[in-house]
């Protein structure tokens, strides 16, 4: 099917907010300008980045370059230095958190499914699937990578905060005024706004339908959000959060359903809200010891 | 490639410097570009204030010994907006030298109030042993942003002696640029300052009187006085420059220029009159100009290797009662894991005599129209050797402590020691201690 790719400008009091859709979520680009000319060319370079990506790392795109990797059989595939570098920053992901964080955990899918049901696989099932789960089996270079068969790589817990942060990195080579990027609940700014306030930003919890917005004062910096309400299983009373433990392939126990995290970089915000998940019941505990701003909802 | 060694050493990362590593993956990951080290600035729903305070003490060895108490508040509203207030409170006692040479004989000296005496053994340096005060500081700054990228912040100081007063106010300004690499600001500040010190102040070049006693005529005394207290003005103008080198690096330049007037003699102070051979016949009080123009440039560079920080600054002070000084400082950071660290310190002090600075007068002379005997604007060299660990308490609270040793040794400018002086240490060293605990919460 073919994407339907276009951007939306409309005026706001303070400038202008560009709308398009990318990575499966509703995306927003506001800037804080009088010069509709350069609110368009800001709204078409960043949605061409956004969806760059996405036609690069998505697992959805049948010809994305991570659909090529994971359809290698086991045979050495080139890279490119923007991929390395990616693959070095999950390479990261993976030592500090002792590897329950692990890009090769997405074929874990193939038995757990977060429906809302009851379905919880069998333990065979999921230590046979975790044969294939190990980031450590993987090995690369500048210039290439060999993915095992049968391996699968997923840049979904990434993927879209890394979007954010070249956006901000593409802003800033082109303009000073404040900007605020937005995909999907993940968002970053350049810096604060012009009547020197900070940005409201809403913070959405996926799936909560009474819990209301919170909404949060970002002077600078990034927000990311990991949980989702509506993705869980729930068997004989006890629940199952959707973030698993690529180390046992079985779910995080009493992990907050939903964490948002503020850091300078997106992708940084993002790890650390997902490292905080796989905490489980300790993880506000773990991001005050770090000194991390954060809010959570059980 | 460097990434994959970069990627190689990840491996031993550990929770505790998650942040750390987390910038540096970060960095790599989106290239060349700056990545800010600084944190988020996020509003929580309140404001938050954060306590500072410590606890410090300088001993001299056989002279002053100071011990100081800070407490610090600070308030960071919602908007980063800052207030700032800080408390200081600092008793000192001990001995001072009091200008007067070392002699052969026993020396008689008045003190400073004209009621009562001290004696100064054959050979020894004369310290007045009356010195003791305790003084109280207040401090309290506002910062805000004026507009994007542009910072003010105005402050109040007042500090309050048993025999001096000191009023000030400051205004600063910054305006950040070049993407906030770089930092312009200008700052004002104006300090008034009263002084009543015990006994009066002295006439210039008057002769020490005898002492008096309970029952005794104060005429004497009051002869040498020229009131009881006196002012002085001091106003600074400082423009400063922070440029961001790189993300490990910074720099910062500053230039001053001060300008005191008023009344800048230590009425404490005397010279002593020798003749001949060397040996005291009268003692002096000294006089300084009522007028002192300084100028200083600093520049100061820390730069940050993979953990640790080196913090290296140099200052070139000179004025126009012909002082010049050089100040050397350095700090490294040495971070030791789970938030506690290791900071050496070693910093190095050259200056030169003031031009009116003598170590003593010579009756055979002509009185000089100024001159004073204080080693402290005389020729002298000073290091300070340190050490400081902080830690981290299980609260999230930073505790720390510092050790330091400062020695100071004044110099001869070229003065002849006549005669008898030949065998007295006329410029003698000091040694001290300095320590602190600090605990922020």
């Amino acid at each position: 099917m073919k994407k339907l790719r276009e951007i939306k400008l409309a005026k706001r009091a303070d400038g202008f907010c560009i709308q398009f859709d990318a990575m499966a979520s509703q995306c927003e680009v506001i800037i804080e300008t009088s010069d509709p000319a350069l609110a368009k060319q800001l709204g078409e370079q960043v949605s061409t980045e956004v969806w760059r990506i996405e036609d690069k790392y998505s697992r959805y795109t049948s010809d994305s370059l991570c659909s090529q990797i994971n359809q290698s059989q086991g045979k050495p595939i080139a890279i490119d230095d923007e991929t390395f570098a990616l693959l070095n920053f999950a390479d990261t992901c993976y030592q500090l958190s002792d590897g329950v964080f692990d890009i090769t955990s997405g074929v874990l899918r193939k038995v757990w499914c977060f429906d809302c049901s009851d379905n919880i696989p069998t333990a065979l099932a999921i230590a046979k699937v975790m044969e294939n789960v190990g980031w450590h089996k993987i090995k690369y270079d500048n210039r290439q990578m060999i993915l095992p068969i049968n391996m699968e790589i997923d840049f979904g817990g990434i993927g879209k905060e890394y979007a954010v942060d070249r956006a901000i990195v593409l802003i800033n080579s082109v303009t000073e005024q404040p900007v605020l990027v937005n995909l999907g609940g993940d968002l970053a700014t350049n810096s604060s706004r012009k009547n020197g306030q900070p940005w409201q930003v809403g913070v959405e919890h996926p799936g909560f339908v009474d819990k209301k917005t919170i909404v949060v004062s970002l002077f600078k910096g990034a927000l990311a959000t990991s949980g989702d309400a509506k993705r869980f299983l729930e068997k004989n009373g006890q629940r199952y959060s959707h973030i698993l433990n690529a180390k046992t392939g079985w779910p995080i126990e009493h992990a907050p359903r939903s964490m948002t995290v503020s850091a300078p970089q997106c992708i940084q915000a993002g790890i650390l809200a997902t490292l905080a998940q796989m905490q489980g019941e300790n993880a506000e505990q773990f991001l005050v010891e770090q000194g991390i701003k954060h809010w959570a909802i059980r | 490639m460097q990434l994959i060694n970069e990627s190689k050493s990840k491996k031993t990362v550990n929770k505790k410097n998650l942040k750390a590593a987390l910038t540096l993956a970060t960095t790599a990951l989106l290239g060349s570009v700056q990545v800010s080290a600084t944190p988020t600035s996020v509003a929580a729903e309140e404001d938050t204030w954060s306590f500072d305070s410590a606890f410090l003490y300088y001993s001299e060895a056989d002279r002053v010994s100071a011990a100081e108490a800070v407490f610090n508040a600070k308030k960071t509203y919602s908007d980063d907006s800052i207030l700032n207030l800080k408390l200081t409170v600092d008793a000192l006692t001990g001995a001072s030298a009091n200008g007067a040479v070392a002699q052969p004989d026993v020396q008689t000296f008045t003190r400073p109030s004209g009621k009562g005496d001290y004696e100064i053994k054959a050979g020894e340096t004369p310290l007045d042993d009356t010195f003791h005060d305790t003084r109280v500081q207040l401090n309290a700054q506002w910062t805000q942003a004026l507009a994007p990228n542009v910072t003010g912040s105005v402050g109040g100081h007042l500090s309050k002696e048993y025999d001096y007063l000191s009023l000030g106010i400051n205004g600063n300004i910054a305006y950040d640029f070049n993407k906030k690499n770089s930092t312009i600001s200008f700052g004002l500040s104006h300090f008034q300052d009263t002084f009543t010190p015990e006994g009066g102040l002295p006439k210039p070049f008057a002769s020490m009187p005898l002492a008096y006693h309970d029952s005794d005529d104060e005429s004497g005394h009051d002869a040498t006085r020229m009131g009881s207290d006196d002012d002085k003005t001091t106003s600074d103008i400082m423009v400063g420059f922070t440029q961001v080198i790189n993300r490990r690096m910074v720099t910062q330049f500053n230039y001053s220029y001060s300008v005191v007037d008023g009344y800048l003699t230590d009425p404490f102070k005397v010279l002593s009159l020798l003749n001949n051979q060397g040996l005291a016949q009268d003692y002096l009080y000294e006089n300084r100009p009522d007028k002192r123009t300084k100028q200083s440039v600093f520049a100061q560079t820390k730069y940050h290797f993979d953990e640790t920080i080196l913090d290296v600054s140099y200052r070139y002070m000179w004025d126009d009662w012909e002082i010049k000084s050089h100040t050397v400082d350095t700090r490294f950071y040495i971070p030791l894991g789970n938030g506690s660290y290791l900071e050496p310190h070693l910093r190095f002090y050259q200056q030169g005599a003031a031009q009116f600075y003598q170590p003593f007068l010579m009756e055979d002379d002509a009185t000089p129209e100024f001159a004073s005997a204080d080693y402290r604007i005389g020729e002298m060299t000073a290091y300070t050797v340190g050490l400081k660990y902080g830690m981290k308490l299980a609260d999230g609270n930073d505790l720390s402590f510092r050790l330091e040793y400062y020695r100071q040794d004044p110099k001869s400018a070229g003065h002849k020691a006549p005669g008898a002086l030949a065998d007295m240490e006329i410029y003698q060293s000091i040694d001290a201690i300095i320590a602190q605990v600090s605990y922020s919460f």
